[in-house]
């Protein structure tokens, strides 16, 4: 399989080092024209486009690594140009915006798979694995939190809410996701939100409550109100007969504290040592469900109900309701 | 395909290693073989490991490697075997229980041309590679200090020989020094010039015949000083077997690893005991990776037996140490190096 990646911003980054682990063939870059993206295909030896149509006859799959309020059109032209699709999370800036998508997609004949890490995190997969195999019953309570601070960049598109449709969405998008593949469907969301600072962005501190088909609950909690260089995150699953409990601090297998704390990043992402890169897990699991052709660890359908669950807590909060959730039965 | 056996299952690890290989695309399990026939017979079984009724049938299945996970004192004798068989060797550490012996097999083994590797898998901890980076990029200026711990629960509750001098060599100090005394040379570029150890029978299950815990103070040939705690110290309900951690003190700042911290906590609803799920990634797996593409590329793998004798001159030094009550610098004045056990 021959991969472009659309988007030369941090996580175009991060999907170029994971696919250069994988068997696949990354061929080229497609981004804005400038310096920043040639430097970066030139980094990887790949080629550097500024259009899709660029490279079409080279490739076989797009992945989509641009602000999220761009992934409707450069998902319309990957399916025109009859490409498989990678999406970066959240699918869609909007459920409209997803299901055009999963329609073309469906209509060209082409595979669309969203790149919910979180789901190749191993803490999070062997905490779903033990559920999921019942050695804690059925999963009753679940606690999950994501805080770390506001993204910093020359080009703020996270702090644009018309662009990354807010924190709500592109970053407690993640664990809406897990707590659906935890306890399967939302049908009720109840959410509460803050704007704890001054600079732009608006909400950087939001908790949802969901209500799951199967009667199981959850407890969401996403934050961009910490300070920079922190990432928090944690996961307590209580069944009938036990609890799962993770905090990313106190499995912090390495601590630095130093004395003249340098710069730290613009952007984070949650890390703890491991041999292969999260992101490496995903992108290959990726490509073995393309050229196998079997069905992705992720599908389109979980995407779009993430962005759901998400729109119906940015909805909720803004009429100060709970919000229900319609869709069209009961998926695992 | 590289064929490897494995010598022994006496060590707790060997079950590990079983699944270890399994996992090498390229290598393959051919068989094991055990002195203690029951103890082989009942492993292979449960394993589903193909049993030789001796080393030598084993070793003339034409292997490229052996492992070998018997009890400290026989390592020496296994090694041998499989190097005059020309069968390259994966050692369980420590390398020996005594220096002539730790000799004895290096020497053979480069005589025969084969590889003598020391199971070292702290080298292939991704926190601890991961740490060794960060302090080589200077992220915490030069060091000044280090603290280890390597704790444990008593492995005597499994396997009898580690309590047993004759077979084990000694209790904690041998069981749980080396990894950090490696860690330490390894980051540090420097070898120990001086040990002290102070050793206790005061925690359960030595047998009356080894220390249950110990306390080493090290200082390095750069000058830095490093201290370990090589304890079985972590009772029963420990949620697992017990840890590995190393503090760096620095000019410019303190890191600590931890290398078996990437746990789910779990706590059952019908028993008290609460346990510990590890996500990191396999340690063992990876050293067991080397090991085979060491055979395979014909070449010095990561960790040999000379880091192996490094290691073990420590903890010779630590019971001389713990002995006289004074410290010991190394090298050792050979009577006391050759003089235990």
């Amino acid at each position: 399989m021959r991969v472009a990646i659309i988007g030369t911003g941090f996580m175009g980054k991060v999907h170029a080092e994971a696919w250069s682990q994988t068997d696949a063939r990354l061929v080229a870059f497609v981004g804005k024209k400038g310096a920043e993206g040639k430097t970066l295909a030139d980094a990887y030896g790949l080629r550097f486009a500024t259009t899709l149509e660029a490279v079409a006859s080279d490739i076989d799959v797009v992945d989509i690594c641009t602000p999220t309020h761009l992934h409707l059109e450069h998902c319309l032209r990957a399916a025109a140009a009859t490409k498989h699709v990678i999406c970066e999370k959240p699918l869609a800036l909007t459920v409209a915006e997803g299901q055009r998508m999963i329609q073309a997609c469906r209509t060209a004949g082409v595979r669309l798979l969203v790149a919910h890490v979180l789901r190749f995190f191993p803490e999070y997969r062997l905490a779903r694995e033990i559920a999921a195999r019942g050695d804690i019953g059925e999963p009753a309570v679940l606690r999950l939190s994501r805080c770390t601070f506001r993204p910093r960049k020359a080009d703020n598109w996270y702090v644009d809410p018309a662009r990354s449709g807010g924190m709500m969405l592109d970053l407690m998008v993640h664990d809406f996701d897990y707590a659906r593949w935890v306890a399967g469907d939302v049908v009720r969301v109840f959410a509460k939100a803050a704007q704890t600072s001054v600079p732009p962005g608006g909400i950087d501190h939001a908790l949802a409550v969901l209500t799951h088909r199967r009667g199981a609950i959850s407890h969401i909690e996403g934050s961009w109100a910490y300070p920079p260089s922190m990432f928090l995150t944690r996961l307590e699953i209580a069944g009938a007969a036990g609890l799962i409990e993770f905090t990313s601090p106190t499995t912090a297998a390495i601590e630095i504290h130093r004395l003249d704390d340098g710069p730290s990043q613009d952007v984070a992402l949650p890390t703890s040592p491991l041999r292969e890169s999260p992101y490496t897990t995903q992108l290959r699991a990726f490509h073995q469900a393309l050229v196998e052709g079997t069905e992705p660890p992720v599908r389109a359908e979980d995407g779009m109900a993430a962005v759901q669950i998400a729109r119906a807590a940015i909805e909720s909060v803004r009429r100060g309701a709970p919000v229900e959730i319609e869709q069209e039965g009961e998926r695992r | 395909m590289i064929r490897l056996g494995l010598m022994s299952f006496a060590h707790v690890h060997a079950e590990a290693y079983v699944q270890n290989i399994r996992g090498i695309a390229d290598a393959q399990l051919v068989g094991a073989a055990d002195d203690d026939r029951a103890r082989g017979e009942q492993c292979a079984a449960k394993l589903g490991v193909q049993p030789f009724p001796t080393y030598q049938d084993l070793l003339a299945q034409h292997l490229d490697g052996v492992i070998v996970c018997s009890e400290n004192s026989r390592h020496r004798a296994l090694v041998e075997m499989a190097a005059r068989a020309g069968v390259s060797v994966l050692c369980e550490k420590p390398l020996a229980t005594t220096l002539p012996d730790a000799r004895a097999m290096i020497e053979v083994c480069a005589r025969a041309g084969v590889i003598l590797m020391v199971a070292f898998p702290m080298r292939f901890s991704a926190p601890l590679l991961q740490a060794r980076q960060a302090v080589e990029e200077g992220r915490v200026g030069k060091i000044a200090c280090c603290i280890g711990t390597n704790q444990g629960q008593n492995p005597g509750r499994h396997r009898v020989w580690f309590v047993k001098k004759e077979l084990a060599g000694g209790g904690a100090v041998m069981d749980h020094t080396v990894h950090l005394v490696d860690i330490l040379r390894w980051y540090l570029h420097t070898e120990v010039a001086e040990i002290y150890a102070q050793t206790t029978e005061l925690l359960p299950g030595g047998n009356g015949e080894v220390e249950t815990g110990g306390l080493i103070l090290l200082t390095l040939a750069n000058g830095l000083f490093a201290s370990i705690d090589c304890s079985w110290s972590r009772p029963a309900s420990y949620p697992t077997w017990g840890g590995l951690t190393l503090e760096l003190i620095g000019e410019r700042g303190v890191l600590r690893v931890d290398a078996f911290r990437q746990n789910l906590v779990i706590y059952p609803e019908r028993s008290p005991a609460i346990g510990w799920q590890p996500w990191g990634s396999d340690a063992n797996q990876a050293m067991m990776a080397e090991f085979v593409s060491a055979i395979r590329d014909h070449r010095v793998p990561a960790v040999t037996g000379a880091d192996g004798y490094r290691a073990l001159e420590v903890i010779t030094a630590a019971y001389e140490s713990a002995r006289t009550g004074q410290p010991v610098r190394l090298p050792m004045a050979d009577q006391h190096a050759e003089g235990r056990n």
